[in-house]
């Protein structure tokens, strides 16, 4: 808690000019008084976000291992060889399908309960409350339910076993649909969330608009369609964004399910982080970890200037 | 006036396909899950290790759950994960609501500036390996103190945005009252600010304690030795420490332990949890 302060005072008294604080008065430093307030708080962002991620954008471009004290610029060489190696492209392309899906996943589930769920009501209530259990279960705890439901010999073949005698298809053990499900188990588990979120975006369309339209005799998906999608564009630009990078540092259920398996099937890169940073690789660790910095800047950035630009014309 | 009548009755006819369909889903979705973990911690491992939805047939509870108490060391990890979130929660809201005052009431640039950062800390992703390396360098290694400045870091930016738009649509009316009544800016903010922004700061309460209580990711990286574990930490220690594979029983019970106290809140809690959530003015 010591070294926090420190940095603290240092900007204080650089921002705080030379008059000192006098309670009460009104115009003189206004600026100041407003900073004091935000200080601790930008202060933390600083020290324990912002010089982080910097660092991190950084080491990515060194030479840095746990077995040697140097540190040594070496430009593009971290990215050059992760990528001879096959990782970094692979786990790109891993971690954008993941994300993929889940956004998908979780945008789709829980647009269809807001619609079936808007109105607040007690049986309605009910319902949301029971939707949303899945959002307090930990990703690792989620993971760990999921990977016995979905076990060769666990219930969800065992369902399907009613219908094709034998089923016995290994959801986690298959390459393809190994990715697909732990995509899937993040949308379940975050979907109540979301829902709410759509909710509330549902609940704020002004009500003499949808009554208008019901006057003019248009149908529950007409209306929907024309009226509630255009209108809940913020609330779709808040919900895809948050989901597809909420997704982008996924790690929890993969660990709790597939380790990064079959193969290196589920392998997204915050599990390669992890594997280079227990080998010492730390340099080559960091470029990894600013690769999800980069989906985000080129993938997400964009998309929200894209989605804003529709709520605009909408 | 027909009209009206005939819709009502057409909603409720559909209403109430529309609840057997949100009732049937609901068990694969929420109750099948739960029923999993609940009956399989109560089985033994032999039973348990081909997962089923079956009732034991050799009831092993109590054995189970002392081995997470034992082996799992629960009680160290629930001990860490309340001195953990407790004071990064209230420290987060303090904070990041103080700051959220001055980015909504101050155009200073300077401030402005703070605020987009603070803002850019939601976006974009955490970068663990220098965070690591700069907690080590503060002395902090693998304690519970290094891990919450790291959290709170990485958890101020949402608290603070969230708090400026709820702030940027009160009146400025209480506070100028309270200037001209001589208060200063400190019982300003204790006595006004404050108490007006109950309704959001509850709302980012249960974000970030949902999101602080269940985290991994920085635990992973941050937390050494069982002593500083915290529950989902030990949770995955134990899942991993099986020599002869996951020994699902003993993992589920640990698991229901660990998602225990969040969702007792939830009983108690869940209706504000719910509204706060929906009402909260997240889309802002």
């Amino acid at each position: 808690m010591v070294t926090v302060t420190s940095p603290t005072r240092h900007r204080a008294a650089t921002e705080g000019a030379s008059t000192p604080p006098v309670a009460g008065g009104r115009r003189g430093g206004t600026a100041r008084r407003w900073w004091w307030f935000a200080i601790p708080a930008v202060a933390l962002t600083i020290v324990f976000f912002a010089l982080p991620f910097l660092a991190n954008a950084a080491l990515s471009f060194t030479r840095w291992t746990g077995f040697s004290n140097t540190i040594s610029f070496n430009g593009l060489d971290n990215f050059i060889s992760l990528f001879r190696l096959g990782i970094l492209g692979h786990a790109t392309v891993v971690t954008v399908i993941y994300a993929v899906i889940s956004m998908i996943a979780q945008n789709v589930v829980a647009l269809s309960l807001a619609k079936a769920l808007q109105n607040t009501n007690r049986i309605n209530s009910v319902f949301r409350s029971i939707y949303f259990i899945p959002v307090l279960f930990s990703p690792l705890a989620a993971g760990y339910i999921w990977a016995a439901l979905l076990d060769p010999a666990g219930p969800i073949n065992q369902a399907i076993g009613f219908v094709i005698p034998g089923f016995d298809f290994p959801w986690l053990g298959n390459e393809v649909s190994a990715l697909i499900m732990v995509g899937l188990i993040d949308g379940w588990k975050m979907s109540g969330l979301v829902t709410l979120v759509y909710i509330a975006g549902l609940n704020s369309i002004n009500r003499s608009v949808v009554e208008a339209s019901v006057l003019d005799g248009a149908g529950g998906w007409r209306r929907f369609r024309s009226i509630e999608v255009p209108l809940l564009a913020p609330a779709f630009t808040f919900n895809i964004v948050v989901t597809l990078i909420g997704a982008f540092s996924a790690l929890d259920i993969i660990f709790a399910t597939t380790k990064g398996g079959p193969g290196d099937a589920t392998k997204v890169l915050n599990v390669a982080v992890y594997s280079q940073y227990g080998q010492g690789l730390y340099g080559t660790s960091s470029a990894l970890s600013f690769m999800i910095a980069l989906l985000v800047i080129v993938i997400a950035i964009p998309l929200i200037w894209w989605l804003r630009r529709r709520e605009v014309h909408a | 006036m027909s009209t009206a009548t005939w819709v009502t009755h057409r909603k409720r006819g559909s209403g109430a396909l529309k609840y057997t369909i949100l009732a049937i889903i609901a068990l694969p979705w929420t109750v099948m899950p739960v029923w999993m973990l609940v009956v399989n911690s109560f089985k033994t491992e032999s039973d348990s290790s081909v997962p089923s939805l079956a009732l034991p047939t050799t009831w092993n509870v109590v054995e189970n759950y002392a081995t997470v108490f034992t082996e799992g060391n629960y009680l160290t990890g629930l001990r860490n994960s309340l001195v953990v979130a407790v004071p990064t929660i209230l420290v987060v809201l303090l904070l990041g609501s103080m700051a959220a005052w001055a980015f909504a009431r101050s155009t200073r640039m300077t401030l402005r500036g703070a605020y987009y950062l603070m803002a850019m800390s939601i976006i974009l992703p955490p970068a663990i390996v220098p965070t690591v390396f700069l907690v080590t360098h503060l002395g902090l290694t693998g304690g519970v103190a290094g891990y919450m400045l790291a959290l709170i870091g990485t958890r101020l930016g949402v608290v603070a945005f969230l708090a400026t738009g709820y702030i940027r649509g009160l009146p400025i009316d209480f506070e100028e009252a309270a200037e001209i009544d001589g208060a200063g800016r400190w019982q300003i903010y204790w006595h006004v600010i404050l108490p007006l922004l109950r309704p959001i700061l509850f709302t980012v309460a249960v974000m970030t304690m949902i999101n602080v209580w269940n985290d991994f990711f920085f635990a992973l990286y941050m937390l050494k030795g069982t002593d500083n574990a915290t529950l989902p930490l030990s949770l995955y220690n134990f899942a991993n420490s099986g020599q002869y594979g996951v020994r699902r029983n003993l993992v589920f019970a640990h698991v229901l332990l660990t998602s225990l106290p969040l969702l007792i809140a939830y009983i108690f809690l869940q209706k504000r949890v719910l509204s706060g959530l929906t009402e909260g003015g997240v889309t802002g």
